[in-house]
């Protein structure tokens, strides 16, 4: 996380220098270099912004999509474009859409405002972001390029088995979807651990979690719910690009398959995501619509309740998307009541925005505009959830045009309409311009106008019975001018969001400046100089109210002139500071890492490996891999000390220690979430595996064998005694002896669980026969993997204890490693614990077919 | 025994509390129904006309609910003892969640008592 020189000046210069010194001193230090220095960006303003502009871009391109479909479903019988292109296109619009536009906008704008709302200097881990945009952006740019090609998926954005397995979809196509996509999400992972870090280690000192913007609530809400809603999508698209690659039948009924199963995992992760696309939405909204009623947010406990209750329910509806299925009667009734369940917390924000609006005296401007348009549209996309929430009447209206209808209300209503909004509310300041509104005005009601005209109309289609995703319709069925009403529409909203961009680029150009804070708002991320400098904040402030009530004005001025904490520069450190998760007491000075290329290096190297992946050049696929390990494990040469400094001055008469000497700095709290994430696509697995043996057919399969008991239980054992030993020399090294002795033997029973597992996997009787022995096979794959990654992290232990960074005070390394050792001892029993009871439970005799 | 900062994490994590419950009520709840249908425990009676898959569903709601309660009865007496703001605030609304948790426990799982649970 830092770069540490050997004998770095622990104390602050003696006296505080001038607000314009102070200024020029950190920005020296936070600056990126220009040029191709520009692609060293580690910086958060920048990459917000970089994220923004992409999401942006992909938008365009999905818009362009949509207008496609327009055009082909204006008439019937049309002939603009045949069967096989139309799905290409609707396959390409929603997955550019959900995937490469909404969750990267939000993620843009969560790294951009993130650090200022919580007044500290960057996101937790910079090199992350920056790692996190080049997949997204190359991710991206295979699933576009393969477009371009000819060669884009076209079985729909949620890619049904078997449409999208290799029989009825031959070629490269659905593997575009399966690699890139689960590339891109490497992005919205390394986010989610990113922002929960952030939000709970970097805040200003003294914002204790009831001071916290309630936009800082949402965000950690919203990330714990990527963290744990991406997880099934990647153990799908892994399981199914398995099935096409190597014939493991996951999803395959006639060898103990079921594409069920692929429906599961897609919605499991699909549903909460429209809340993980609302619930940022819905921050802005609590955030900007406070300044123009000019009254603080009404019910601040309570919608943060809601938004815990909305993370949670939305988790326990994905079968609404399976009602048609045949899911047993009384787990319908589980998921219908879910479903509308969700309603009332979401209902309950809807009336603390009118409270707070009540209660205020409303000024107002541009972005209270498209709230109201949100206000409206939304609403009305709510209330047609509930109504496909019934059973009786989804069962009418699945697959119709009425349920694009519903979705396009709800997505467009409650996540473009909020971020229009936000960002007529933050250009200013992006951009330390103001607008001059005239284009803004127009084009509000171009797409508020030419929305309802292509959407509203389609509630009437989809109830007259016209089906989703078909190229043509017949003109007997009497939908022609439902249609061509909605193509029109659709044509009037696109003029719009190009007089939106328009107006964006205008304010950009030609916008008027301004001296700070436009809105009168009183959160922090105002109390800056617009457009931000790279440190954000020249000294941290000392939060003692909540960050709603502040004066950005006052405060900002003090902080500049250094004021606050960390009010100088020390060593060329790029300085913040780690608080308490609870209370927001300081407890570590945090020195983040500066410019560097090697996200860029490993954001390339994991895309060459995507596209040996994608090509099925499987052993060359080797070469970047080990690349991408070699590039990762150059992040950490230049980290940390190799001397003990104790306590170090952070000003207003603080001491604090450095992050690499404290018990819980961000890297280990990082370590504790990425695993939370393993483990729920570990967890995944496992339901899969035992969905398919109680519900595939084919079951159980010709041949059943039980794995072999000694290497089972030696497996166990030295899955164990590895993390045994990773424990044993964190303990020794802080008693002041050496490790390596206890590090060695943890990599090599890493090395005895990887051989031992792999004599396992290969006694599986033929994976490719029946899904019993493809799930078996995956687990012990699982546990391998992890139990190479732990042989991996003693060797890096081993190096980092040779080279002098380990110590008494210095032992992070260690510690999260242990971690890693630990979780893969469970994940291994459990894997094998599995591997055995599947054979077993597999002969158990049903009842009901 | 627990530190004042290790406390205070749990503090934070109650927060997920009662919605967590409602969480595993619900995979415990799907699980055991999807299990009995798979294995006809739906058909015949086996107390008061009741069958076996209707019982122990019901078993499990009554053990959740129980739970259910006893969160927001405990997190009701932590309230009481907080004595920061922080501390006020998120007791307070993990008691909040735990009650809508529970509410939401009755809501979704009431067809239990009565609906059909197999398909035919």
């Amino acid at each position: 996380m830092t770069t540490a020189p050997h004998e770095p000046r622990v104390a602050p210069p003696d006296a505080p220098p001038s607000a314009l010194r102070l200024h020029r001193e950190l920005s020296a230090i936070w600056d990126t270099p220009p040029g191709w220095g520009r692609l060293s960006a580690v910086n958060h303003t920048i990459l917000g912004k970089r994220f923004i502009i992409a999401a942006f871009v992909f938008f365009v391109i999905g818009g362009l999509l949509a207008m496609l479909i327009r055009v082909q479903l204006a008439t019937s019988g049309s002939a603009f474009v045949g069967p096989e292109i139309y799905g290409q296109i609707f396959t390409m619009h929603g997955t550019v859409m959900m995937f490469l536009f909404a969750i990267p906008m939000f993620e843009g704008f969560a790294i951009y405002l993130l650090p200022k709302l919580l007044g500290t200097r960057d996101m937790a881990f910079p090199r992350l972001t920056a790692y996190g945009f080049w997949c997204y952006v190359l991710g991206g740019s295979i699933l576009v390029g393969a477009m371009l090609a000819g060669v884009a998926p076209a079985s729909g954005w949620f890619m049904y088995t078997p449409l999208s397995s290799s029989a009825y979809t031959p070629g490269i196509s659905a593997d575009v979807w399966l690699l890139g996509i689960t590339f891109v999400e490497i992005s919205a992972l390394a986010a989610a651990v990113e922002i929960i870090v952030t939000v709970l280690k970097l805040r200003a000192p003294g914002m204790s979690l009831d001071r916290m913007p309630i936009m800082a609530w949402y965000l950690l809400i919203v990330a714990f719910m990527m963290l744990f809603g991406f997880p099934p999508l990647i153990l799908g698209s892994i399981l199914l690009e398995l099935e096409r690659a190597a014939d493991l039948p996951f999803f395959d009924p006639t060898r103990g398959g079921d594409p069920l199963l692929w429906q599961h995992l897609f919605w499991l992760f699909a549903h909460p995501e429209v809340y993980i696309i609302f619930l940022p939405a819905a921050g802005a909204i609590s955030t900007i619509l406070p300044t123009f009623a000019r009254h603080e947010l009404v019910g601040y406990r309570i919608i943060v309740v809601a938004v815990i209750a909305v993370a949670f329910l939305s988790f326990g509806l994905w079968v609404h998307h399976m009602f048609t299925v045949g899911i047993p009667h009384l787990a319908l009734a589980f998921f219908s009541a879910a479903s509308g369940l969700v309603a009332i917390p979401t209902a309950v924000q809807i009336f603390a925005w009118i409270a707070t609006l009540a209660q205020g005296r409303l000024r107002w401007d541009v972005p209270m505009l498209y709230l109201a348009g949100f206000f409206v549209i939304f609403v009305i996309g709510g209330l047609t959830g509930v109504m496909v929430a019934m059973v009786p009447f989804n069962l009418q209206a699945h697959d119709t045009h009425f349920i694009v209808a519903h979705l396009h209300y709800v997505l467009i209503g409650g996540f473009v309409f909020p971020m229009m909004a936000a960002t007529y509310y933050w250009l200013p300041h992006f951009t330390g311009r103001l607008a001059d509104h005239r284009l803004s005005v127009p084009a509000f009601w171009l797409i508020f106008g030419g929305f309802n005209l292509t959407f509203f109309l389609m509630h009437l289609t989809g109830l007259l019975g016209m089906p989703r995703r078909v190229a043509t319709y017949a003109a007997e069925a009497g939908w022609d001018w439902l249609n061509l009403l909605s193509s029109v529409g659709g044509f009037v909203m696109t003029a719009g969001f190009a007089l939106f961009a328009a107006d964006v680029l205008m304010q950009i150009r030609f916008g008027k400046g301004f001296r700070r804070n436009p809105h009168q708002a009183r959160t922090l991320e105002w109390a800056m100089p617009t457009p931000p400098t790279p440190y954000a904040f020249a000294s941290l402030p000392d939060i003692t109210d909540r960050a709603d009530r502040l004066e950005p004005g006052g405060l900002g001025n003090r902080l500049a002139r250094g004021e606050g904490y960390l009010g100088f520069a020390r060593n060329r450190w790029l300085e913040t500071l780690g608080v308490d998760m609870v209370s927001g007491r300081p407890e570590q000075l945090i020195v983040l890492p500066g410019p560097t290329r090697l996200p860029l290096w490993s954001g390339l190297a994991t895309c060459a490996f995507v596209l040996c992946l994608l090509f099925k050049l499987y052993l060359l696929s080797l070469l970047p891999l080990i690349a991408v390990v070699w590039l990762f494990l150059g992040w950490t040469a230049a980290t940390a000390a190799k001397a003990d400094l104790g306590l170090l001055p952070v000003g207003r008469g603080r001491e604090l220690p450095p992050h690499w000497e404290a018990e819980r700095p961000p890297s280990w709290w990082a370590m504790i979430f990425t695993l939370a994430g393993d483990g729920t696509l570990f967890l995944s697995l496992v339901f899969g595996a035992l969905f398919l043996w109680l519900v595939a057919p084919g079951w159980p399969p010709g041949e059943v064998v039980l794995p072999a008991p000694v290497p089972v239980a030696g497996c166990v054992a030295v899955s164990v005694l590895a993390a045994i030993a990773g424990r044993k020399a964190v303990t020794v090294l802080r008693a002041g002896g050496s490790p390596a002795l206890w590090l060695g033997l943890g990599a090599l029973m890493h090395a005895a669980t990887v051989a031992l597992l792999a004599a396992l996997a290969a006694a599986v009787p033929g994976p490719t026969t029946h899904s019993l022995h493809a799930v078996t096979f995956t687990l012990l794959f699982y546990a391998g993997l992890h139990a190479g990654i732990g042989l991996v992290y003693a060797g890096y232990c081993l190096w980092r204890q040779g080279g002098g960074y380990l110590s008494r005070r210095r032992s992070l390394d260690l510690r999260i490693a242990a971690l890693w050792h630990d979780y893969t001892a469970v994940s291994t029993i459990v894997a094998l614990a599995l591997a055995v009871a599947l054979p077993l439970l597999a002969v158990v005799p049903e009842t009901r077919p | 025994m627990i530190d004042a900062t290790s406390g205070r994490k749990i503090l934070l994590l109650s927060l997920a509390a009662g919605f967590g419950l409602w969480a595993v009520a619900f995979v415990a709840l799907y699980a055991m129904l999807s299990i009995g249908c798979a294995f006809g425990w739906d058909r015949g009676s086996l107390v008061l006309g009741l069958s076996l898959q209707r019982l122990q569903l019901l078993l499990l709601l009554g053990i959740f609910l129980a739970l259910h309660v006893a969160l927001v009865v405990g997190l009701s007496a932590r309230q009481q003892r907080s004595d920061t703001a922080t501390d006020r605030f998120l007791h307070s609304a993990a008691r909040l969640a735990a009650i809508a948790a529970l509410a939401a426990s009755m809501f979704t799982y009431c067809g239990t008592v009565l609906l059909t649970t197999c398909n035919p």
